[in-house]
This record gives C-alpha cells, sequence and structure tokens, in this order.
C-alpha cells in the first residue's frame, strides 16, 4: 500500500469512528551529518520516516504521531479537550519544484573539505585561532498531507546548515560562532564564512567601545535580523494589536517609509519554499508592515475566521512530531536593489558600522527598549576609523525603526525561528555604550 | 526491547570492527511522550511514540553513525552496510529483530487532573492568575548491544511540566506527580507572580544562600558542564584538569546515575558502560571528569560510563546524569545567621557557562533578603554572574539537608537531556549579583 493510500485510509476509519476532521501528515527524508569537534570526526546518515494524525469531533480531539507508517487500528487514545475544526482545501497556485532537488546529498569528502577550508581560511590571517566545533547538516524529504476536509498535497524539500563556532588566539578568548541555512551544502563559501570569522575574532581582540556615544549607524544584516526577530510577538499571531498602537506615531506608521517587512513562503531560492504550509494551505507573500505602515501579523486559517485578518499560509510544523503552529517561513525586511553597501557607508560622515552581534541582547517591547552587544567599526568620512567591540547598541525599538535612513540591496537569512532575513540599513536615533 | 537478538547483533557488529581497536555498537530505543495541553489548547490528548536504531563505528578519531527510525532486520542490514562502506565489503547476514509491539498505553488520569490540583493549591495560597499549564509523560526504552557487551536494557520514566505565564515560562521535571510535587510547583508558582510587583535588586557584591534547587542547577552549569570531557577538550589536554583545585574543600561533588529517584536510575548508559558512582570534585579537588567512550579511549585516566545520547541520530556525548552535592554540617538558620544584608535564592530559572573563559550567568526569578537571621522582603529577578573557579572557591558553607532539587532540561549542543540532582543549600562569600 502506498504511503498516500495508507492516509487514506486511516482518514477513513478515523472518520468512520465518528471523528469528522482528521488530517494525516507524513514526512520522509533523508540526511547526513557530519561533524569536527572534541569528539573527532563524525559522519552520520539518517533515514527518517514519521507521521501526525490530528482527529477531532464537535466535542474533542487527539494527536497521535509516530514513527514508521501509521496503522489502520492505532491504537487511538480516547479523544480529549477542546474540538477540531481543521482547514478546508483551497486552490494552490501553481509552484515550480526547485531544480536542486535532484541534486544528490553532499558526501563526506566535500563537508569535511568545506570545514577545512574554513579554518584554513581563518588561520592565515589569523594563526592560533582554533575550530572548536564545524557541524554541517544536509537533507532532503518529501511531506504529505492529507485530510477529510478535501486536502491533498505532496511537496519535496532540502536544506543544508552549518554551525561553526572558533576561538582567536589570544588568552581568555571568548568563542565565536555562526550559524547559516541554505538550499545546499555546496552553496556555503568558504572564505565567505572566514572571511567573516576574521572580522570578528579581530574586533573581539582588538576593539573597544566608547562610554557613550550617537552618531549614525550603518547596520549589518545579522543586526537587522536580530530587530526582526525581537518583533517577531509583533508579526507573528493576532494577539499584537495593543504593541502595535502603542508603536505607532501621529502618521499611523509605526516605521520609516523604508521599512516594508514581508513573510513569503514561496520565496525563490529560500531555505523553506513549499507550495503549500504545514496545514496544506497555499502559501504566498504576505506584507506585515508596507512602507512603515502595519498591514497584519502572521495569521493561520483558523485565527483568520475569527477576524477580520486574512491567513496567510504561514502554519509550519518543526517536525512531524510537532504541531503546526503560526510562524514566519522567509521574514524579511524588503531591500533596495538600486543601493550598494558602499553607498551607505561613504555616506556616513560619523558614526559606525556594526557588522554583527556580540550576543542575544534584550529586547523588551512592552517598555519600548533594547539593549544589544554588538562589533564593528567606527566611521569618520565613510572609511573605518576605529575596531569596535564590547558595546552595547541601545535605545527604543520605536526609534530604530522609525530612524531607518537606507536600506541596501544586500539581503541576508539567517535561520532563527523560520529563516529571518534583512540587508545593511542605516539608522540614526540610537546610542552605542560601554556598558548596558 | 526484548526480542532483539543480542548474539546476532553482536556478530554481525563483530564483522564490521575487523581493527584491533574498533568500537562497534548498536543502540535500541524506544520513546512514548503523553501530554495534556492547557484548557484552552486543542488538540486534546497527545501521544508521540517513536522507535529505531543507529550502528556506530568508532576507528581512531573518526566516528560513522547510521539511523534508521524503524526496528527491522532489513533497515539493520542497509544501516551496516552503510557504516561499513569504508571498509572492505564483507557479507552481513541480517539479525533476527522480533521486537515486541509498544506497550498499551497506561493510564492518563494523572495528568489530566494534574492541572486542577494545582490551581486548587495556588488558590490554598490566597493566589489566582492566568496560567496555561502542560504536563507530560516522558518513557524511555533503550539496549545497547556492542561486539562484546550487551547491558541489561534500561528504562526511564519522568513527567515534565510547563506553565506560561503573563510574565514567562516556568517548567520543571518531576519524577512523579504526588502531592508533595503539586505543593512545590503551586508555592514556585505563586512566589513568581508575587515577585513581579516586588522591588528589584541593585546591582552589587554581597554573601548569597542559594537554596538546594538553585545550588543544583548552578553545580550542573559550573562543575558537571566543566568537567565534561568535551568541553576539556575545547581547552587542551584533559589530562592536566585532573588534581586541579576548583573549589574549596567543602565541596564534594558526584554524579551517580545509579543513585537517581527510582523510575529514572540507571545501572549502564548510552553506550553500554557501566554507571558508576563518580567523584567530579572531592575536597575541591578535580577527580573525574564525566567521560564517555571515545574520550576514555583516549586517555587511560578517563572512566567511561557517563555517555548519554539525545536520540537516535545523535552520536553521544558525555553528560551528567544525576549529580550530587554531599552534604555539611550547616543548618539553614546557620546559613542565614551568618549572611546578614545578603540575599537568598531558591530557583534558578536558566544557565550558561563559557566553556573557554569559565565565565557563566545564571538567571534568578525572584530572591529574598536576609535580615537579622531570617528572610525578609522578596525581590525581582536578577542574575548571578562569575567565573567557575571564583564562584567555587566563594563557597564558604554548606547545608546539612539533603534535598531531591534542581532536575531540569539540559540542552547543551542541541542535545535536549533531562537532568537529575540532589543538593543541600550553599552559601557563597561574595558573589556578584545584577538585575
Amino acid at each position: 500500500m502506498t504511503s498516500e493510500s495508507l492516509a487514506r485510509s486511516v482518514v477513513d476509519s478515523l472518520v468512520g469512528r465518528g471523528l469528522n476532521d482528521v488530517e494525516v501528515f507524513l514526512k520522509s527524508g533523508r540526511s547526513r551529518r557530519f561533524e569536527i569537534g572534541p569528539q573527532g570526526r563524525v559522519a552520520s546518515s539518517s533515514q527518517e520516516e514519521g507521521w501526525a494524525v490530528r482527529a477531532g469531533s464537535d466535542r474533542a480531539s487527539l494527536f497521535v504521531a509516530g514513527t514508521g507508517r501509521p496503522a489502520l487500528d492505532g491504537p487511538w487514545p480516547d479523544p480529549d479537550g477542546l474540538p477540531l475544526r481543521l482547514p478546508p482545501a483551497a486552490r494552490v497556485p501553481p509552484w515550480r519544484p526547485p531544480a536542486d532537488l535532484e541534486a544528490p546529498l553532499s558526501g563526506e569528502t566535500e563537508a569535511i573539505r568545506l570545514l577545512e577550508a574554513i579554518e584554513k581560511g581563518v588561520s592565515s590571517e589569523l594563526a592560533g585561532t582554533r575550530l572548536l566545533r564545524g557541524l554541517l547538516d544536509e537533507g532532503s524529504s518529501q511531506t504529505s498531507i492529507l485530510s477529510s476536509r478535501g486536502i491533498e498535497e505532496t511537496y519535496r524539500s532540502r536544506a543544508a546548515s552549518l554551525f561553526v563556532e572558533m576561538a582567536g588566539p589570544w588568552p581568555g578568548a571568548q568563542t565565536v560562532g555562526i550559524a547559516m541555512a541554505r538550499r545546499e551544502l555546496r552553496s556555503f563559501h568558504a572564505p565567505t564564512i572566514a572571511r567573516r570569522f576574521v572580522d570578528r575574532l579581530l574586533l573581539q581582540g582588538e576593539g573597544e567601545s566608547p562610554e557613550r556615544d550617537r552618531g549614525e549607524f550603518l547596520l549589518g544584516p545579522a543586526l537587522g535580523v536580530r530587530l526582526l526577530v525581537a518583533l517577531l510577538p509583533l508579526t507573528v499571531g493576532g494577539g499584537s494589536g495593543a504593541m502595535v498602537r502603542a508603536l505607532r506615531d501621529r502618521q499611523g506608521r509605526i516605521g520609516s517609509e523604508l521599512l516594508t517587512v514581508t513573510d513569503d513562503g514561496r520565496y525563490r531560492g529560500g531555505v523553506l519554499e513549499a507550495p503549500v504550509d504545514g496545514e496544506g494551505r497555499p502559501t504566498g507573500e504576505s506584507v506585515v508592515i508596507g512602507e512603515g505602515r502595519f498591514h497584519q501579523s502572521l495569521v493561520g486559517w483558523k485565527e483568520a475566521t475569527r477576524s477580520d485578518l486574512v491567513a496567510s499560509g504561514c502554519v509550519r510544523r518543526a517536525s512531524w512530531r510537532d504541531l503546526p503552529k503560526v510562524g514566519p517561513s522567509h521574514l524579511f525586511l524588503a531591500p533596495n536593489p538600486e543601493v550598494k553597501v558602499a553607498t551607505l557607508l561613504t555616506a556616513v560622515a560619523r558614526g559606525y558600522y556594526l557588522i554583527d552581534t556580540q550576543g542575544s541582547g534584550q529586547f523588551d517591547l512592552e517598555q519600548d527598549r533594547f539593549q544589544l552587544p554588538v562589533c564593528g567599526f567606527a566611521l569618520r568620512q565613510g572609511r573605518a576609523a576605529a575596531p569596535l567591540a564590547g558595546a552595547w547598541l541601545t535605545g527604543s525599538i520605536s526609534s530604530w525603526l522609525r530612524g531607518i535612513q537606507g536600506v541596501a540591496r544586500d539581503l541576508e537569512f539567517e535561520p532563527w525561528s523560520g529563516m529571518i532575513g534583512s540587508p545593511t540599513t542605516l539608522v540614526t536615533g540610537l546610542e552605542l555604550r560601554r556598558s548596558p | 526491547m526484548s526480542g532483539l537478538d543480542a548474539t546476532a547483533v553482536a556478530r554481525c557488529l563483530s564483522q564490521m570492527a575487523d581493527h584491533g581497536d574498533d568500537l562497534a555498537d548498536a543502540y535500541f530505543e524506544r520513546l512514548e511522550e503523553v501530554e495534556y495541553p492547557a484548557a484552552d489548547e486543542e488538540p486534546g490528548i497527545r501521544v508521540r511514540r517513536e522507535e529505531g536504531f543507529a550502528i556506530r563505528l568508532v576507528r581512531g578519531g573518526r566516528t560513522w553513525l547510521a539511523a534508521r527510525d524503524q526496528i527491522a532486520a532489513t533497515e539493520f542490514g542497509e544501516a551496516l552496510r552503510q557504516v561499513a562502506r569504508a571498509q572492505p565489503s564483507a557479507p552481513y547476514p541480517e539479525p533476527t529483530l522480533d521486537r515486541a509491539p509498544f506497550p498499551p498505553l497506561e493510564d492518563t488520569s494523572c495528568l489530566a487532573r494534574f492541572p486542577t490540583l494545582v490551581t486548587r493549591a495556588i488558590r490554598r495560597q490566597l493566589a489566582a492568575f492566568p496560567m496555561r499549564l502542560r504536563v507530560r509523560r516522558h518513557r524511555r526504552w533503550i539496549r545497547v548491544i556492542g561486539t562484546q557487551l550487551a547491558p541489561e536494557p534500561q528504562s526511564e520514566s519522568f513527567y515534565s511540566c510547563d506553565v506560561d505565564l503573563p510574565w514567562g515560562r516556568f517548567g520543571v521535571l518531576t519524577p512523579d506527580l504526588s502531592a508533595a510535587t503539586v505543593e512545590r510547583l503551586a508555592t514556585s508558582l505563586t512566589t513568581l507572580f508575587r515577585a513581579q510587583e516586588a522591588p528589584r535588586v541593585e546591582p552589587t557584591a554581597c554573601r548569597v544562600v542559594l537554596g538546594p534547587h538553585a545550588a543544583a542547577v548552578l553545580l550542573h552549569e559550573v562543575v558537571a558542564h566543566a568537567l565534561e570531557t568535551d568541553t576539556l577538550m575545547m581547552g587542551g589536554r584533559v589530562e592536566s584538569a585532573l588534581g586541579l583545585q576548583l573549589g574549596g574543600p567543602l565541596l564534594n561533588v558526584l554524579d551517580d546515575p545509579t543513585n537517581a529517584p527510582e523510575s529514572v536510575r540507571r545501572s549502564s548508559d548510552d553506550e553500554g558502560m557501566i554507571a558508576a558512582r563518580r567523584w567530579l570534585l572531592r575536597e575541591g579537588v578535580v577527580e573525574q571528569p564525566l567521560a564517555d567512550l571515545f574520550s576514555a579511549r583516549h586517555s587511560k585516566a578517563l572512566m567511561p560510563g557517563a555517555a548519554r545520547r539525545g536520540n537516535r541520530h545523535r552520536s553521544p556525548a558525555p553528560r551528567s546524569t544525576h549529580l550530587e552535592l554531599l552534604p555539611g554540617e550547616s543548618s539553614m538558620d546557620d546559613l542565614f545567621a551568618e549572611a546578614d544584608g545578603g540575599l537568598y535564592f531558591p530557583e534558578v530559572s536558566s544557565g550558561r557557562l563559557d566553556p573557554l573563559s569559565g565565565r557563566f550567568t545564571i538567571s534568578l526569578p525572584y530572591g529574598k533578603r536576609i535580615k537579622a537571621g531570617s528572610l525578609g522582603e522578596l525581590l525581582g529577578p536578577c542574575r548571578l554572574r562569575g567565573t567557575v573557579s571564583g564562584l567555587l572557591s566563594g563557597i564558604d558553607a554548606v547545608g546539612r539537608d539533603l534535598e531531591s532539587a534542581g532536575a531540569g532540561w539540559c540542552a547543551k549542543n542541541g542535545l535536549k537531556l533531562p537532568v537529575w540532582a540532589s543538593s543541600p543549600a550553599v552559601r557563597i562569600g561574595a558573589a556578584e549579583v545584577e538585575s
């Protein structure tokens, strides 16, 4: 019996037991993992297969998940708790699967070569630097969703992730870690990653912080990403009304006209690109903030039916074990394709180019304030004047949003809860401090 | 995990491990999690059941691992061939893996009742506040078979509880859902609620008394993580840590999985090695770091038996299972008596250690001021910062009353593992506290 026909039989069987709404989720895939670290070199390969069933009547519901394939006779526990309503089928716009789905997963030699190239690239500029841990994961999978409400979708995905942790050669050096995700392991560019490490490590070793300073801030993609991550309570879920009202100015804007934030489950070339979301609803582009004005947060089908919001096709499952949950797929601050980073850089007469964060920092949406440890360079007349590290970028979140004066074209995504992306931005109205 | 033909599995592994110092093993696991969500969450009861295995070959400094999401002879043969691909080809007969079906779902009524009992206990403490409580029962069965080793199957059973509160999240691990667990959780939640209006701690360096729970979490972060061989290897040679005076003479810290609460007690680790009472610190001196087979093969001074696996898809790593701080001689009154003007912290919400610099941060959800030998006003959330050596050498008194405390999820390097502990309270001479 094929997986799809088995799923159909499970749906029919549970409907026959009085559960009106039944959904079967199937996922299978292969993955490879390569690691260099204290445990030597580890090469792992996994074949994974799992399923999940959500089912309910108008009185109670259940969720069961397991490895392998579901059995017709369960065992199914007695439904409990709240009733369950599943989304109805909707027309799914045509989707062209990415060409790289057919590409084979990378081998051990290729993966180890990449990690060694990163280490070599860093060591050649900064002798004595140590690679503490390098981790590469790559996998491909097939997902099927079938429900008693007419949903029947199957699609394939692939993703690769990299995590590297290094330490500088000087005593008391703290670790520097970089996490990235792409569709293919072959997309990771060792010299670029090595460059980023060299910058971070050098800044950690040589940078200093002013006691307190203001000016123009050129914020690298990593900082824009961190801001968007902090804004997730505002951009995800329908309960963000009070937070939005608190951030609005007299013109009804929450940010500069250059601030447009979009989520797109079909982002071309994106790690999470898919035709449907975790409930089988069509994905697409949703504008959360357009030219500084808040449009609407990302909501699922159920929340949209209870309000005047539009469902965004943004319900995701972290794995087959997990329940679907509203979340971003590719949430990003829209870049300006006309503007190079260099153009913004040369425009800074006196300020700072902050290239990375040095910790998670603290963002308080209710109190409208943040503190973020950062590193980068002091800028004078568009040129790097001194290395900067151990500094805290501080201010109000609303000042950050309203202070965006320029947006470049270098959009970069980072793996957080979904892929979060930002280009370099030019911001005013913030402050640097030596201590938070 | 009955029905596995250990002899046939060992024979297959022996064929693959054809170099003198090869290590080969097969790890079989089954997991079951039953969850009752918060009252306003759908769907209702949630059951997750999974099983699978991993085959591992370690040769020199390299490890190959192949994992599957089912326990079946064909998949076992495939995985075996995959791991052995780097070796000369050899026939690998598929062993019989006639495993028994999953046991039937046990009665879950205690899970269903638990949220109501906690709410009632909170009301008895004259408090009421919105919260969303999820409770889960976790069960795990594992079997490790090596080329010459097939220890008894192991099993664990425990509960976890997550509570969403308007001011944050709170979680506990517990071996049971007894009345005492209900009361302890209700007290923690009620104190957290009351601490929201409490004044903040001004940044200060002062005497601090940590309750058994907070002391256990602190020791997990600053002793157990610091003495895991994968952490020590990041800093250089593991052997150089042996004999190091890490803390004062009052500190006797052990990891003893054989003395953990009964439902999570272990006689062997996740590599099938005998789990033993391991002195991490004896009178403050490093004696035996937490080691797995990989690190023990590279140093004769290390004793394996502390390996844990997050799941079958990940290779094992050295971690603590049940941490113990041996009691001292001070009563709580003694600890408070010499900490006038200091602070008392009974709980810890999270902790983090930078393995290279040895700096740590512990987040404390609330505290109390110590005045004239007793507890005074309630204080809001704050943090404790410092270095491992500074903190451990600053412990100047250890309580005499040992409590089972400090259980929680450890999430180092993406491995989410339940950890258990028993500890008395401790007093630190001078600790950096900041709001």
